[in-house]
């Protein structure tokens, strides 16, 4: 269970504050898979580093109950300069897992081959989103925090994901963040739409969702 | 519009006078019933003499009698090709003609002529304005149909016609003049009595139309048009319980208009049910009107049976295949009822016969979304209300477990990167201060005649000096980088920067033992004895410039998130501690006066403090170990504090 309580967010732009959370508290419940829609900018992104806890908030506190995993993402939690091993060692040591465990679950799920000890630098970004996948579901997280990352790379490793991940349910939630419909309606039992510094949350998808499209019909997203 | 009354009658005919004897083959055909025969006559006769028209006339009357239009119209105008120009008889039956045969330019065209001719005949005005309107050419149309009425005032019909014309051109006060002479003539007349309603209700007059037309329903109580008028008109004005009064009783005469007004009617009262039962009797009395599917269509969605609905509205369009309101009543009739497939395709449909249509177009992509978001995707995970195991609250052993293993993780990385891509790696670390010690020592072996102001040996010396300020310069140097270059790093939440900080402040100094530790051995292995006389002092004084530089170290990886180019200005800032840290000379070598302002610098006491554990017969008189402790504490202290209180605000990007 992740709990927001009267959490404010906000950070400057050259066109003045950006506000992410006014004052906002939620509960996301344990045993449901989370997605959260909003529009390009409303500031999914900051929301998902903000239940993570790479981000501390303005005001208010996040308390998480269990194990929440770093956010998967583009930005990416990897060191350039150190290779693959190298990376996934230092997170195999930062969360206390096996070492030796993390190494051949990720060698294996992520199929880097002879990349993997290579520096990250080198990597395209498909290989570095299959490597944080990999190093993400070997750690034993209560909750998966994803962003936007689930469209990454060939069918196949998407299907792999979406398997390791079912598989992964029976213990864990997952809170995801992306546009794609489908994804939502793949992983996730309720919804939440981020707009206007308020996260508000749904009680099923569809409904999100609906919600979510009207919103949209009715203001375009800033191009 | 026709005339309403035409002056040619079969008779008149008749009265047309040959002026030769008309010839004899014609008239046996004629007799004979041989219209085709005679047809054939006319037409090849090229030059039928001043009979030509006559024949041609009488013909024209028997065809259309007996259906044959076409033939009738052209016998006609073969007629007024061959007829003089003072003959008004003929002009005339084919005004009539074409007026009949729905030729309404060309009647018009005759009448008008023949209107030039005798502007008085009042008739002639009144038809004209009857084909005019008929052909669409309403401006025309009035003037002619004012003249009628103008010249006879008393005729009703023509007030009535000229009121009717005048209400369509949207002149609605001269319309209602016109009526009020018509009503003047007949009195009780009903069409002239909705007219006026009509013409008053677009003027706003609401009372004076409303009981006009209840007067008009009143005269003729069975007759449903002015029945569906008056309950128009209490629509218009929200009487709904009225209106249903006056209409109930026609429409269960069986009239389809007044049926189909009711079910309006019944729906404003929000009684569905019963409309839908008066438009299915409104549907079966007139199967083929599309608007009371439509509508048929509209009560159904209403109810909710948004199959029937669908139904509904789709037999309106199939009657009306130009209705929009058809298409999008089915397609809601669609969306309603889940049929997306069926609802997908008619939107297609429906924005490609309206491209126009926003609502629409919002509607269809709607749609589109919500399918989108509807197909099944492969993998659906459906979860099991699970109990998982309760998680105990993380006591404060697991939190310095997790900061240990969180250190021990960058500390392994930072050696990692600590000298960046270099083949040389950590063996710079020994080289760099091996070459610096040699440079002073060639330089001020010369200068100082070989002998160093403290021990014996040059090298010791330097080192004693230098190895405590790299300790200083390496810390607080170098931690103000950890933060940018371990960036990506920071993503992982368990990451602090603080841990950052203190990772790359652990390694710096463990780094500068090593090497120090090296060194020593080096020196000790050619005889140089570099070994510190007293070791626990030598430790203490190393701990207090770690804690000087990791002081230094954390205020400045602070200030640097804030000012970019801090670290830039701090190795300036320390350029000035090479020459006044005494590193390659002793203090007691300088001006007293020197001395005294040098003493404040904590490194320079940090260094003689080293130095005076080193070599036991150096203990400086102005050493002050009190005063470096506390600037080290007060140091960690505020880079600490810094850290702290800046830990929201420096997290934001600049």
């Amino acid at each position: 269970m992740i709990t927001l309580d009267r959490v404010s967010k906000s950070y400057p732009t050259p066109a003045g504050r950006k506000i992410i959370l006014d004052n906002t508290s939620v509960v996301f419940d344990s045993g449901h898979n989370f997605g959260i829609l909003g529009i390009n900018g409303a500031g999914k992104s900051t929301l998902i580093r903000l239940i993570a806890g790479t981000e501390p908030p303005d005001q208010g506190i996040v308390r998480r109950d269990g194990r929440v995993s770093f956010p998967l993402g583009y930005g990416g939690t990897f060191h350039g300069a150190l290779s693959g091993r190298e990376n996934v060692v230092f997170i195999a040591r930062v969360y206390g897992a096996s070492v030796r465990a993390m190494l051949r679950y990720v060698d294996e799920f992520a199929e880097l081959g002879a990349y993997f000890d290579m520096p990250v630098n080198t990597y395209s970004a498909g290989m570095r989103a299959r490597l944080a996948f990999a190093a993400c579901l070997a750690v034993d997280f209560d909750v998966y925090l994803i962003d936007e990352v689930t469209e990454t790379g060939d069918e196949r490793f998407r299907r792999k994901c979406a398997a390791a991940f079912r598989e992964r349910m029976a213990r864990s939630d997952i809170i995801l963040v992306t546009h794609n419909r489908q994804t939502i309606r793949q992983y996730c039992d309720r919804g939440a739409i981020l707009a206007d510094g308020a996260l508000r949350l749904c009680d099923d998808m569809t409904s999100a969702l609906d919600r979510y499209s009207r919103s949209l019909l009715a203001e375009p997203p800033p191009c | 519009m026709l005339p309403r009354e035409c002056s040619y009658k079969l008779s008149n005919a008749e009265s047309f006078s040959f002026k030769d004897p008309p010839p004899a083959t014609f008239f046996t055909a004629l007799d004979a019933g041989e219209l085709n025969l005679c047809l054939d006559l006319l037409r090849r006769d090229d030059d039928p003499g001043a009979d030509g028209a006559a024949l041609n006339c009488r013909l024209a009357e028997i065809l259309f009698h007996r259906g044959r239009r076409d033939e009738a119209l052209e016998c006609g105008r073969r007629a007024l090709a061959f007829a003089a120009g003072d003959d008004a008889d003929t002009a005339q039956f084919c005004a009539w003609l074409f007026s009949n045969c729905g030729c309404h330019d060309e009647a018009a065209l005759v009448y008008e002529c023949l209107l030039d001719r005798s502007p008085g005949w009042t008739e002639g005005h009144r038809h004209a304005s009857g084909s005019l309107a008929a052909s669409g050419a309403l401006d025309r149309a009035i003037p002619h149909a004012m003249r009628a009425s103008d010249l006879a005032p008393g005729r009703g019909e023509f007030a009535l016609h000229a009121g009717c014309l005048l209400i369509d051109g949207g002149r609605l006060e001269e319309a209602v003049a016109y009526l009020r002479r018509a009503l003047d003539a007949e009195p009780d007349d009903n069409p002239t009595l909705r007219a006026l309603s009509a013409a008053l209700l677009a003027l706003g007059r609401q009372d004076e139309a409303l009981s006009l037309a209840r007067h008009a329903a009143a005269l003729e109580p069975g007759d449903a048009a002015p029945a569906i008028h008056v309950c128009e008109l209490l629509m218009r004005a929200d009487r709904i319980d009225e209106a249903a009064a006056i209409i109930a009783p026609v429409a269960r005469a069986g009239n389809a208009t007044a049926l189909r007004v009711l079910s309006g009617v019944e729906m404003a009262r929000d009684r569905a049910a019963a409309a839908l039962a008066v438009i299915d009797a409104a549907v079966t009395a007139a199967p083929l009107n599309a608007e009371y599917h439509l509508h048929r269509g509209h009560v159904l969605y209403r109810l909710g049976e948004s199959e029937a609905a669908a139904g509904a509205f789709g037999h309106a369009a199939e009657l009306d295949t130009d209705s929009r309101e058809a298409k999008r009543g089915q397609f809601a009739a669609f969306l309603a009822g889940g049929r997306l497939s069926e609802a997908t395709a008619l939107g297609g449909r429906l924005l490609g016969q309206f491209p126009d249509d926003d609502e629409a177009a919002t509607a269809v992509l709607d749609l589109l979304n919500r399918r989108l978001g509807t197909i099944d995707p492969e993998i659906f995970t459906h979860r099991e209300g699970e109990v998982r195991a309760q998680r105990q609250a993380p006591r404060l052993i697991d939190a310095l477990r997790c900061q240990c293993r969180v250190l021990h993780a960058l500390i392994i990385r930072e050696t990692r990167t600590r000298f960046g891509e270099s083949r040389l790696g950590y063996g710079w670390a020994v080289i760099e201060p091996l070459l610096h010690i040699s440079v002073l020592w060639v330089m001020f072996a010369l200068l100082m005649h070989g002998r160093p102001p403290i021990g014996k040996s040059f090298f010791v010396f330097y080192f004693t000096g230098l190895f405590p300020y790299h300790l200083f310069i390496h810390t607080s140097g170098n931690m103000v980088h950890a933060i940018p270059n371990n960036g990506s790093l920071l993503q992982l939440p368990l990451v602090t920067k603080f841990d950052v900080v203190l990772a790359r402040g652990i390694v710096e100094v463990v780094t500068d033992l090593v090497v120090a530790l090296i060194l020593l051995s080096g020196f000790c292995a050619l005889g140089f004895a570099g070994a510190p006389d007293d070791v626990w002092n030598a430790c203490l004084a190393l701990l207090a410039i770690a804690a000087l530089g990791w002081g230094a170290g954390f205020v400045n990886a602070v200030i640097a998130q804030r000012i970019r180019s801090w670290d830039k200005v701090w190795v300036q800032a320390t350029r000035v501690l090479y020459f006044a840290s005494g590193i390659f000379y002793a203090p007691g070598m300088m001006p007293d006066w020197v001395r005294q302002i040098l003493v404040w610098n904590p490194v320079l006491q940090a260094i003689d403090w080293f130095r005076s554990a080193c070599f036991a017969g150096y203990q400086p008189h102005w050493l002050d170990r009190t005063y470096l402790i506390a600037v080290a504490i007060a140091g960690l202290l505020a880079g600490f504090g810094l850290e702290r209180v800046m830990r929201r605000r420096i997290s934001e990007p600049l």
